[in-house]
């Protein structure tokens, strides 16, 4: 049996009086695209912390492909191949978006994905940054700094990626523009996705199944429609049925 | 009226010695670009430089050989950088950043009275000089003191590699993204706390390469970095923290207003001219002529 893309094994984490993680299992298959939907405060963005390294879980195991990952450092996590994005993005500014691509490549790459120079070809295709391929991140809008931000997690082929509310403050084009991306990656190199957002829409043209947390544990699981079904989703989050 | 001549040698001067002041504001600057710290003992590593250039020019290499001495003492500062950062500032770099900059203040403020300290009981208050034997050099009809002019084009030579590595090397690369964003460069891959140990090695590198160069000029002993440290905290204040092209333009801006305010106004004022400098810009442009207004985490 092929073990999980992504596993979360009863992951706990606690900040003062507040307990942020409360014994979160959760695993992702090869391949798929999960949603990790909530309200604010559920946890979701700890969660995402935990998986990739920013925080140190106070208990339980973080997996990537069977390979234990547990309170290894970020750098290590994310050249294992498990790469997240950030709801605000972390670029470098100074950097021209080729560059910023470049720097994603090198210390990710392995013996066989060359020098990058394709990969980073094909990347300014993806994303349309071509035209801006020299420019410094800084000057890009928010929307080109999304596709950029996107771009630089795939410059690695065939991870598997958390990306933290990617669709957030940006404007229809550029959300199609990302939805395209993260559907071509899956489909060409077929990577693995667990996307938090609070866009139902989006979430239920990309993600066959969704997790839901709510006060640090995952609530409920399946399907968008099984799960906007049920009373506590309605009631903690939702508000009202999904149309 | 003052004449041409003392006008150009003026300005030679203050660029002169306005490059090796730049070469202490760019260890300042560009350990603060990546670690986000003020190294408060950089005086010392440029004292330690110093000495070190004595001890291999007066008692191990001779006079003949001052210009393999210099590369050597920087190498041993460089050396003694990365130990530092290892055993002293890497342990609370790999925590949560609430208290890095108190224990970085503390830290290298302790390193500051250890090191003074450790000169002063070895070598004892003395001042020595490694000496020079290299000739004075005409520039056109200006004489111009051999042991200035080698520092000189010492520090223009390191400058030079300092940015050909960070414009044309892949650790350039990540040295540069991890001064635009530390949570970034881990998301790419790169270990940030091994480019704090680079960044920090390199940094101290440079003090200690101006204390080698200054060694003849401004000769040796255990507090002989207090002052090219306050020089290289102006150039840091005028260029912007955090700019490297600043530091370069601030060094050389503050050894000119120098050399020129004690050649046509006071020589006994010279220090003065700088903060003079340094107290308009803050009223002018508190982020320096280069600095950045903010960044991300």
């Amino acid at each position: 049996m092929t073990a999980p893309a992504l596993e979360a094994i009863a992951l706990n984490k606690r900040f003062g009086g507040l307990q942020a993680a409360d014994n979160v299992t959760l695993a992702v298959q090869p391949g798929e695209i999960r949603g990790l939907i909530g309200p604010n405060g559920a946890g979701k963005t700890t969660l995402v912390n935990l998986v990739t390294g920013v925080y140190q879980a106070d208990s339980g195991t973080v997996k990537l492909a069977g390979q234990d990952l547990t309170n290894l450092p970020m750098h290590e996590i994310a050249r294992r191949g498990l790469v997240r994005s950030f709801q605000v993005t972390r670029l470098f500014g100074s950097l021209t978006v080729r560059e910023n691509l470049h720097t994603a490549f090198l210390a990710r790459r392995s013996p066989d994905s060359g020098d990058g120079a394709a990969r980073l070809e094909q990347m300014l295709d993806l994303t349309s940054l071509r035209p801006l391929a020299d420019t410094a991140a800084k000057k890009l809008s928010g929307g080109q700094r999304a596709l950029l931000q996107m771009g630089c997690g795939f410059m690695v082929p065939g991870s598997c990626y958390v990306l933290d509310e990617p669709f957030s403050g940006i404007n229809p084009v550029i959300k199609d523009a990302i939805i395209e991306m993260i559907l071509t990656v899956n489909r060409t190199a077929g990577a693995t996705f667990l996307i938090v957002s609070h866009e139902m829409a989006i979430v239920r043209r990309l993600c066959p199944t969704v997790t839901v947390m709510m006060e640090g544990r995952v609530a409920a699981h399946g399907s968008l429609e099984e799960v906007a079904r049920l009373p506590e989703v309605i009631a903690g989050y939702l508000g009202k049925a999904l149309e | 009226m003052y004449s041409t001549e003392l006008v150009v040698q003026t300005l030679i001067s203050g660029i002169m010695i306005g490059v090796l002041y730049a070469l202490m504001a760019l260890g300042i600057t560009f350990i603060y670009s990546i670690m986000r710290m003020i190294n408060w003992a950089m005086g010392e590593f440029y004292m330690i430089g110093s000495y070190l250039q004595y001890m291999l020019v007066a008692h191990l290499l001779g006079p003949d050989l001052w210009w393999l001495a210099i590369p050597i003492s920087a190498a041993g500062v460089f050396a003694l950088g990365l130990a530092v950062q290892w055993g002293l500032l890497k342990p609370i770099f790999k925590k949560p950043p609430e208290l890095r900059d108190d224990y970085a203040t503390v830290v290298t403020l302790a390193l500051l009275l250890l090191f003074r300290s450790l000169a002063t009981g070895i070598a004892g208050p003395n001042q020595f000089t490694p000496g020079s034997n290299l000739p004075i050099v005409m520039v056109g009809p200006m004489p111009l003191a051999g042991a200035r002019v080698a520092a000189f084009l010492f520090a223009l030579a390191a400058l030079a590699l300092f940015w050909a590595v960070l414009r044309y090397t892949w650790y350039g690369l990540a040295l540069r993204a991890a001064s635009q964003s530390r949570v970034g460069v881990q998301t790419a891959g790169i270990d940030v706390l091994g480019i704090d140990r680079m960044a920090f090695g390199i940094g101290v590198a440079l003090a200690g390469l101006a204390g080698a160069l200054l060694a003849p000029v401004f000769l040796v002993f255990p507090t002989n970095g207090m002052v090219t440290t306050v020089k290289g905290f102006e150039i840091v204040v005028i260029g912007g923290l955090g700019s490297i092209p600043g530091a370069l333009i601030a060094g050389v801006l503050l050894g000119l207003i120098e050399t020129f305010g004690a050649a046509f106004l006071d020589s006994s004022y010279q220090n003065i001219y700088g903060f003079l400098l340094v107290l308009v810009i803050l009223v002018l442009r508190p982020t320096g002529l280069f600095g950045e207004r903010g960044r991300e985490a």
